[in-house]
């Protein structure tokens, strides 16, 4: 696949639709600027959140002195404090996703995706690291808010070709290890791996404190399966080719499909991860923008 | 089973086609990348065997198809009992129909021919043919007349050539009629073929029996033959078999004598036959009767006629009618002279006529006293072989060479010229012959050879003299008639030993008692040649003093004038030809047969003579013709039909049986409806259609089937 230069991933219509809503963080994120996420640090700043009972080490000059003078006893006074959050983009940059059964690969669509959360992240002063990956992160980029990164990174992702197999599970796994900073992390996959281990990975993210959000990016064929007559499908990650009639083969494989999905996205319920499908069909403004009102709705601030 | 189109089997290989197909499309199968590839090898895994089973059905499926196709195409075809078994219908038939219309086909009932209810027989066959049959129609007798020659759908087509059928004075031979239809039959295409012959059962028809027979067997297998007879067993017939100028030359206003046979075909004797004879359709000029004409057998009786005007006249017997009219008359063309011109070559003139050569062939010529031989019709002009190459030969009939030596090769090359365009030569050797000419120059022209002469004429000793009976020839068969004398009488003293040329075709005439021949003829061109082993004066033999000298000589010019004339009496179908002169190439001729008919033509060219010809000769009878020249030229001739099928003598009843083992033998009208009993018969059904149904169904199968098995699994 030829690279696409860096500014066409940027697709204006999803910006417009993106910017007015925004990506907040669903739950406290941890970040080194006063921003407008919750941060999980108490204390200092500006809104009251709870008194905790004094223990020692505690700095002084945070006791509260006039509940101290009521009850002699010695709290805490602690404040809310908002901050910036780090979003991780995961994007799988595996063989699967050069599929494409129009003009769109999911590739393709994934790394728009991408760069518009990118974009998007920093257009709110929120840093971002992205991550493209398949059985190994293949490319990386540090967590950054400066915008003039952005333009290295959207070219970097343009400039990505798929090599190997996917490994998602792993991937996620060594990122729960690395991270230590509660984040938000972006998973944009199309997710054909072993969905357990997908799944314990989003898993250990969500122990270590994390907001995964999975973007499951699917052709609309792999979801309809249509295509009629016979057909050589040559698997894309080295599996071996097959001759078949898919009309014949569409209800079975549906079913397998479908119960696949069905077990990722209660999977994703479950470990209080977003599912978001995303089908390369569907424009990609309307799914994002779908998804981040869902997500403005759903949010507490 | 047999296959009618056994070569569209071959189509069978076309069982190969969905193999081909299937191989094509695995080289045409679009290819694509395919991610989500683990549940589709979930999906195929649980379907992999189902699927397989059912391309393999399908497959099967479709080569059955194409080879159930390949065998409609093929027209399977089951005899009888099979196709009722498998409950299949008549199929349509291809039908020959040979209708007999020879003469004996005119016998009636009393109230209606044989051919009428051979006619409603033929349209009753066209009513038991299935629906989509096609039918040919032949008239046959002794020749087969393909009116429809080739099978049509269009049976009312079939109807109104059945209706319009007539008789011809044709005998009939069914064996040649029925190869030609088994031949024609066996290159048809059809299922059911079917021969039907519907004739009078006459036996005669049936001539070479062990052949018809082997023949209907061999045809047995492949075409269906019925034979429907209409015919009944009343055989009792009697018909004039011949009619002959019987004597003399045709002559003007001379009394003529006509032999009229008449054959008793039936079984009963018959007593006072009459005969009547005319002319040119007159009121009969001369009648008698026979008073017993035993059954079976023939007589002649003779009878006399004048002819006026010199030309053509149609002379006609008749009996009685009885129930077969067509050979109760018989007719013969005489060309009537007016004079009859003999130029006599005397090799030996002597000093008086009474010395001459051929003073004896002159009395003989002339046998009327001085004063009539002026009118007397025969005109001998006597000249000496110096003359001969002088003489202008166009202008006589006949000529006679009595004891010339020889002339010059030109004239020898002149006289065989005369002979070949219809002039008569009679030769006479004797003691001034030189032998070596004779047997060298004038070999092309004589039927023998002469030897070295035999006998002592001074002596007379060892007297041969000629056979007393069983005379053949028709110069010399009145002498077996014992009234009518003999010429064994006649003594040669000496003679030249003949030996017949090996050239032509010589027919010994007369020969002595010891068997060698003594008189011997030959035909050459148009006319013929008679030569005599001994000489026309008294010289060597006593022959020209004894009374049979005269009918002798007048018989033989008869003899070669016929010759000349005996294309005007041709048998019933034979083509007639008249050679004409140079001025009549290109005129139109019109000629009327005996049925009122008119045929037109011209006189045409025939190996570089200008021809009148007339081919459609199928009724007995006078035919006219006239070429319209200037002035008008009219001629006459006669057919005779065959008088063997004057006998109504039918098959025997074994004989019918036989002739049922390898066919269908059906009597008409006595017999139950054809159309039941040839229905009952009906031999041989194509099983295309319930191959082709099932074809149908098969496909049907299929496509229902690979709707299914292609359904989303």
């Amino acid at each position: 696949m030829a690279s696409v230069p860096a500014n066409s991933l940027l697709d204006p219509d999803v910006i417009a639709h993106a910017e007015m809503l925004g990506l907040k963080a669903r739950e406290v994120v941890e970040g080194y600027m006063a921003g407008e996420h919750k941060s999980p640090y108490r204390g200092f700043a500006i809104e009251f959140a709870q008194h905790r009972e004094y223990v020692p080490g505690d700095d002084p000059r945070h006791l509260d002195w006039k509940v101290l003078g009521r009850t002699d006893r010695a709290y805490i006074k602690q404040y809310e404090q908002d901050t910036n959050f780090v979003a991780h983009i995961l994007l799988d940059g595996s063989e699967s996703m050069k599929y494409a059964s129009g003009d769109l690969s999911k590739l393709q669509y994934a790394k728009t995706l991408a760069a518009c959360l990118s974009y998007l992240i920093m257009l709110q002063h929120d840093a971002i690291a992205v991550n493209i990956f398949d059985a190994t992160v293949r490319e990386s980029h540090r967590r950054t808010d400066n915008r003039n990164a952005l333009v290295n990174i959207l070219n970097s992702i343009a400039a990505y070709q798929p090599q190997a197999q996917t490994d998602i599970g792993n991937v996620l796994h060594d990122l729960a290890g690395k991270v230590r900073r509660r984040g938000i992390v972006l998973v944009i996959s199309d997710l054909l791996d072993d969905e357990d281990n997908i799944l314990r990975g989003i898993q250990h993210l969500r122990f270590a404190g994390h907001d995964v959000v999975v973007f499951h990016v699917l052709d609309p064929y792999e979801i309809d399966f249509p295509m009629k007559g016979t057909v050589e499908l040559i698997g894309l990650e080295y599996q071996p080719r097959v001759i078949a009639r898919p009309a014949e083969l569409r209800k079975t494989y549906l079913a397998e499909f479908e119960a696949y999905r069905t077990r990722i996205r209660d999977g994703c319920q479950k470990s209080k991860t977003h599912y978001v499908l995303a089908n390369t069909a569907q424009p990609l403004s309307e799914m994002l923008s779908g998804y981040l009102a869902f997500r403005l709705h759903t949010t507490r601030r | 089973m047999y296959f009618l189109n056994p070569f569209l089997l071959f189509g069978a290989t076309a069982i190969s086609v969905p193999i081909v197909i299937h191989l094509i499309n695995r080289r045409r199968i679009r290819r694509t990348e395919w991610a989500a590839m683990r549940f589709l090898r979930a999906s195929i895994e649980k379907n992999e065997r189902r699927l397989e089973i059912e391309d393999i059905i399908l497959l099967i499926l479709r080569c059955l198809l194409l080879i159930l196709l390949a065998l409609a195409l093929a027209r399977p075809t089951v005899r009888r009992g099979l196709g009722a078994l498998g409950g299949v219908g008549l199929t349509p038939s291809t039908a020959l129909i040979l209708l007999d219309n020879s003469y004996s086909m005119g016998a009636t009932d009393g109230a209606q021919l044989r051919l009428d209810k051979a006619r409603k027989a033929a349209e009753e066959t066209l009513d038991t043919l299935p629906g989509g049959s096609a039918a040919a129609l032949w008239l046959v007798s002794d020749t087969a007349q393909p009116v429809i020659p080739e099978p049509t759908r269009d049976l009312n087509l079939v109807r109104k050539i059945i209706r319009e059928a007539r008789l011809t004075d044709h005998g009939s031979n069914l064996l040649p009629c029925l190869q030609r239809a088994y031949e024609n039959l066996r290159n048809k295409a059809g299922a059911r073929k079917e021969l039907y012959v519907i004739t009078d059962g006459q036996v005669l028809a049936w001539q070479r029996w062990s052949d018809v027979l082997q023949l209907l067997n061999d045809a047995k297998r492949s075409i269906c033959t019925r034979v429907i007879i209409v015919g009944d067993n009343d055989e009792q017939n009697v018909g004039v078999s011949d009619l002959r100028l019987a004597g003399g030359l045709p002559a003007l206003n001379q009394p003529l004598r006509f032999e009229v046979q008449v054959t008793n075909f039936g079984r009963e004797d018959l007593r006072d036959v009459r005969v009547t004879l005319s002319v040119n359709g007159d009121p009969p000029n001369d009648e008698g009767a026979i008073e017993f004409l035993p059954a079976g057998s023939a007589k002649s009786i003779s009878l006399f006629a004048k002819l006026r005007t010199d030309g053509f006249h149609a002379v006609t017997a008749r009996l009685p009618d009885d129930r077969l009219a067509a050979d109760n008359r018989h007719s013969a063309v005489v060309h009537a002279m007016k004079e009859l011109r003999v130029l006599l070559v005397d090799g030996t003139p002597g000093r008086d006529a009474r010395e001459s050569g051929v003073f004896f062939l002159r009395q003989a010529l002339v046998p009327v006293s001085p004063v009539e031989a002026p009118q007397y019709f025969i005109k001998p002009i006597v000249v000496t072989p110096s003359e001969l190459p002088t003489a202008r030969l166009d202008g006589y009939d006949v000529v006679i060479l009595s004891n010339v030596f020889d002339f010059n090769p030109d004239t020898a090359t002149s006289l065989l010229q005369f002979v070949t365009r219809g002039g008569g030569l009679i030769v006479f050797p004797g003691p001034n012959c030189n032998r070596a000419f004779y047997n060298s120059t004038l070999a092309p022209l004589l039927p023998a050879t002469l030897g070295e002469p035999r006998g002592d004429a001074e002596k007379q000793e060892n007297i041969a003299t000629l056979q007393p009976k069983g005379y053949e020839h028709p110069i010399v068969t009145l002498w077996n008639d014992p009234a009518a004398g003999t010429l064994a009488t006649a003594h040669f003293y000496r003679y030249y030993p003949l030996t017949p040329s090996t050239n032509g075709a010589p027919v010994t005439v007369l020969r002595f008692a010891d068997e060698s021949p003594a008189v011997i003829e030959q035909s050459l061109g148009l006319g013929r040649v008679l030569l005599f082993n001994s000489t026309a004066n008294t010289a060597w033999n006593d022959l020209p003093v004894r009374p049979a000298f005269v009918p002798l000589l007048h018989r033989a010019l008869a003899v070669l004038l016929i010759r000349r004339d005996e294309n005007l009496n041709i048998k019933v179908g034979e083509p007639f030809a008249w050679r004409l002169g140079l001025e009549f190439l290109g005129k139109e001729t019109a000629v009327i047969t005996p049925t009122d008919e008119k045929d037109y033509g011209r006189v045409e060219l025939v190996q570089n003579v200008p021809t009148l010809r007339q081919t459609h000769t199928d009724n007995a009878g006078v035919y006219d013709v006239s070429v319209a020249s200037d002035p008008p030229l009219t001629l006459r001739f006669a057919t005779q039909a065959p008088a063997a099928e004057s006998s109504l003598k039918p098959l025997t009843v074994a004989e019918l049986k036989q002739l049922g083992q390898s066919a269908q033998v059906l009597h008409y009208p006595q017999e139950m409806a054809l159309r039941t009993r040839i229905e009952q018969e009906a031999v041989g059904s194509e099983i295309w259609w319930p191959v082709a149904l099932a074809a149908l169904l098969l496909g049907a199968a299929e496509t229902l089937l690979a709707q299914r098995f292609s359904r989303s699994k």
